[in-house]
């Protein structure tokens, strides 16, 4: 009796356990059903915007998302994601809860396109009569094969060479030229480099005295992250032209990324990545290092610190150049509102909407008119101090005219390339391995996992 | 029956959020699963591939794993008893001021500490190597270095022991004090005391910290995640951050499962086998 009382107990706080769980799985059930509308009534559309990045960023990114708001009427909900930010869209994707739109990292974005998460965006630029794929920059475009753009990049970010103006009129350098035209050879670079490089007695690394093991200043900074600019000025590239071979283990790339390790432990000219380790981010104004190579972005940072800042191109091996980073702005197939997305999409891509993270030196617009239009220009790249004079032609006519995109934009299956590129070149970069030797070493592994170009 | 309704959210959670998962992510592992794919029946090939040696991280970031836990668990054990025994000492004074300061880094999150110890190892400016050039002593590159990775990795570990010490402190505190008095009239050192009754008494907080320590070093993750990504030259690659890698970098859900799975494997075998062992060495009070 006692017995089955107790069973009877334990069997209803069950059920009741049991059906309060399941009611608060179907109160999100009801969720798309009220949605549908049935008499035409339109639920007000939100939106979920997903977006990295500084504070700045967000409260651009933020405001920039509450103006759309206000002109459309549609809802926009910002979702910051400063750290972890693919783990975070990885488990969102997987449990069906993607945001509508926002930033992607260039290989995810690739790989999950080809998988036919994301949306096609050709249609809807060519439906959208306000809408013209040639405003925009040719190189921005990330496109999974001819016909299907999954998006653009989400802002435009070209590399240079940035100084500490000071410190080269001190040493009586030449100043870096903006002019591609005129960009100096690799090995008038090496000499300007050592004559920047001293150590702690003053003496520079052309001194037959130089002390290598103890420098205070380099004469650059050069994260290897940016090797392509010089493979490719060299004549190189990541895959081969027909995207069947491993490029970087090819004569033309392995001597640059040899001589990018050689100001290392050749010239003593740059710190290793060891000693890279120990710069301050105001290695230029704190005068630890007197030149960089850097992409646009490092110009916020830069602006606000208290030095003379200039600009130049990039030293040439054969070819002046300049590296295109990025990652594009999706939008996800799982969107129930393309349409609305496509709206957001465009406003987001318009540099006025951005302006503040244009200005400050954080990006470059993604519309070519704000290149040529001088009136556009003045909004953003001149008159003030993230833009110091000489980045319209050493960054902006450099972008244009010489910009080549990084691997990220187009090379199947990069990260997991990479994943055994980049071990490779850690060994050079540490001064453990010739390029040749490292590079040659992985091509083997590399082989089986290069599938080619996207787009093409 | 009433305790099983007390045990019930519990139990429910457990089979929700453990079991579930878990079972998902066995069936998971005999798929080619890329998350944005449905998964695809693939039976044994996720695991061929990784012991057959194409996947060219998994024999490494096993070895690297190991590697780790040889160095890290007994370590680890000594550091900690060490430093329960003192703490337990009759004699030190303000002892509860020392035992917060050896549990106070146990309560910061993993990422802040990994921060600044991220500092310390500093290989210019770090405290370690400034202390080291002030002793005319050559210096480290600590976590730089393919070499010194994963020790500089297992001296930071022992420094955020606090829970296994006081555990050590808690089984310290239990042993009969009628045993040391009965060794005192004997005629017993210290180090006798400490030989035949400290050792033997605490025996099984010794064997489940060895447990504890097992388990929780194979799956070292965040120290990877912060402060090397698995570098230099995958040195670090540990064995949970390259399933980390695997899932949300490449996407791969399906062959990142059987890894795990391969993990937990190694691991309930090691548990056995150290169970197995345990009947030789271990003592039980009550047994007797």
């Amino acid at each position: 009796m006692n017995k089955a009382k107790r069973v009877a107990g334990v069997v209803l706080s069950s059920v009741l356990t049991i059906s309060l769980l399941l009611t608060g799985c179907s109160d999100s059930g009801g969720g798309p059903e009220a949605q549908g509308g049935k008499n035409g009534q339109k639920e007000p559309v939100t939106l979920k915007f997903s977006f990295w990045g500084d504070t700045i960023e967000k409260k651009t990114v933020t405001e920039a998302l509450e103006r759309f708001e206000q002109e459309t009427g549609i809802q926009v909900e910002p979702m910051h994601v400063p750290a972890d930010y693919l783990t975070k869209m990885t488990t969102m994707v997987a449990g069906n809860v993607a945001p509508d739109l926002g930033y992607l990292s260039s290989g995810a974005a690739l790989s999950w396109g080809r998988d036919g998460k994301l949306l096609n965006l050709t249609p809807f630029m060519e439906n959208d009569p306000d809408f013209k794929k040639e405003d925009y920059l040719d190189q921005i475009w990330y496109e999974i094969e001819p016909g299907n753009i999954i998006g653009m990049s989400t802002a435009v970010e070209g590399y240079g060479l940035m100084y500490n103006k000071d410190l080269l009129l001190e040493a009586g350098v030449e100043l870096p030229p903006t002019d591609a035209n005129k960009a100096w050879d690799w090995d008038t670079f090496v000499e300007y480099a050592k004559k920047l490089t001293l150590d702690d007695q003053g003496r520079n690394a052309l001194d037959p005295n130089f002390n290598p093991d103890k420098i205070r200043q380099f004469g650059l900074q050069y994260d290897p992250y940016n090797m392509m600019a010089a493979v490719v000025s060299n004549g190189g590239n990541f895959l081969t032209e027909d995207g069947t071979g491993f490029g970087l283990a090819r004569p033309e790339a392995i001597e640059a990324i040899q001589k990018l390790a050689d100001l290392m432990y050749v010239h003593h000219v740059s710190p290793t990545p060891l000693q890279t380790k120990n710069m301050p981010d105001t290695a230029l104004q704190t005068k630890k290092v007197a030149m960089t190579v850097s992409g646009n972005w490092a110009l916020q940072a830069f602006a606000e610190q208290d030095f003379n800042l200039g600009v130049g191109v990039l030293p040439k091996l054969k070819e002046s150049n300049t590296l295109l980073d990025g990652a594009p702005t999706v939008i996800f197939k799982s969107t129930k509102h393309p349409e609305e997305a496509w709206l957001l999409y465009k406003y987001m891509t318009d540099p006025e909407s951005v302006l503040p993270l244009i200005e400050g030196g954080l990006w470059m617009p993604l519309k070519k008119e704000w290149y040529t239009n001088p009136e556009l220009i003045n909004k953003w790249a001149a008159g003030n101090k993230a833009h110091p004079e000489g980045y319209t032609e050493a960054f902006m006519k450099q972008t244009i005219e010489n910009g080549f995109r990084t691997p990220g934009f187009e090379v199947k299956n990069l990260d997991k390339i990479n994943a055994l590129v980049t071990p490779a070149l850690d060994l050079v970069w540490t001064g453990k391995q010739k390029a040749e030797e490292a590079l040659k070493g992985v091509e083997p592994k590399v082989l089986p996992l290069i599938e080619g170009y996207y787009g093409r | 029956m009433a305790g099983i309704l007390f045990a019930l959210p519990s139990i429910l959670g457990l089979m929700l959020f453990v079991m579930l998962p878990m079972l998902a992510s066995l069936l998971l592992s005999f798929t080619d699963y890329r998350i944005v794919n449905t998964p695809k029946f693939i039976g044994l090939a996720n695991y061929i591939r990784l012991f057959d040696g194409t996947d060219p991280y998994f024999y490494n970031s096993l070895w690297v794993t190991l590697k780790y836990v040889i160095l890290r668990v007994p370590l680890g054990l000594v550091f900690s008893f060490m430093a329960a025994f003192l703490l337990n000492m009759q004699f030190i004074r303000g002892k509860s001021v020392f035992r917060t300061i050896f549990y106070l880094p146990s309560i910061v999150p993993a990422v802040a500490s990994s921060m600044i110890w991220l500092w310390l190892f500093s290989p210019d400016l770090g405290l370690f190597n400034s202390f080291l050039e002030a002793l005319n002593l050559p210096t480290l590159n600590w976590l730089y270095s393919e070499q010194t990775v994963v020790p500089s990795i297992v001296l930071m570990s022992l420094w955020g022991m606090g829970s296994t010490i006081i555990i050590f402190l808690a089984g310290l505190q239990g042993v009969p004090r009628s045993l040391y008095e009965a060794a005192t009239v004997d005629g017993a050192g210290a180090l006798r005391k400490f030989q035949h009754i400290t050792i033997p008494m605490m025996t099984p907080i010794i064997f489940f910290n060895l447990i504890m320590g097992s388990i929780g070093a194979f799956q070292v993750f965040t120290e990877a995640l912060i402060m090397t990504q698995g570098g230099p030259n995958n040195a670090s690659l540990f064995y949970n951050y390259y399933i980390y890698r695997q899932a949300f970098q490449f996407g791969e859900m399906g062959q990142a499962s059987a890894i795990a799975w391969i993990l937990f494997i190694i691991i309930l075998l090691v548990t056995v086998i150290f169970f197995r062992t345990s009947k030789s060495w271990v003592f039980y009070e009550s047994e007797v």
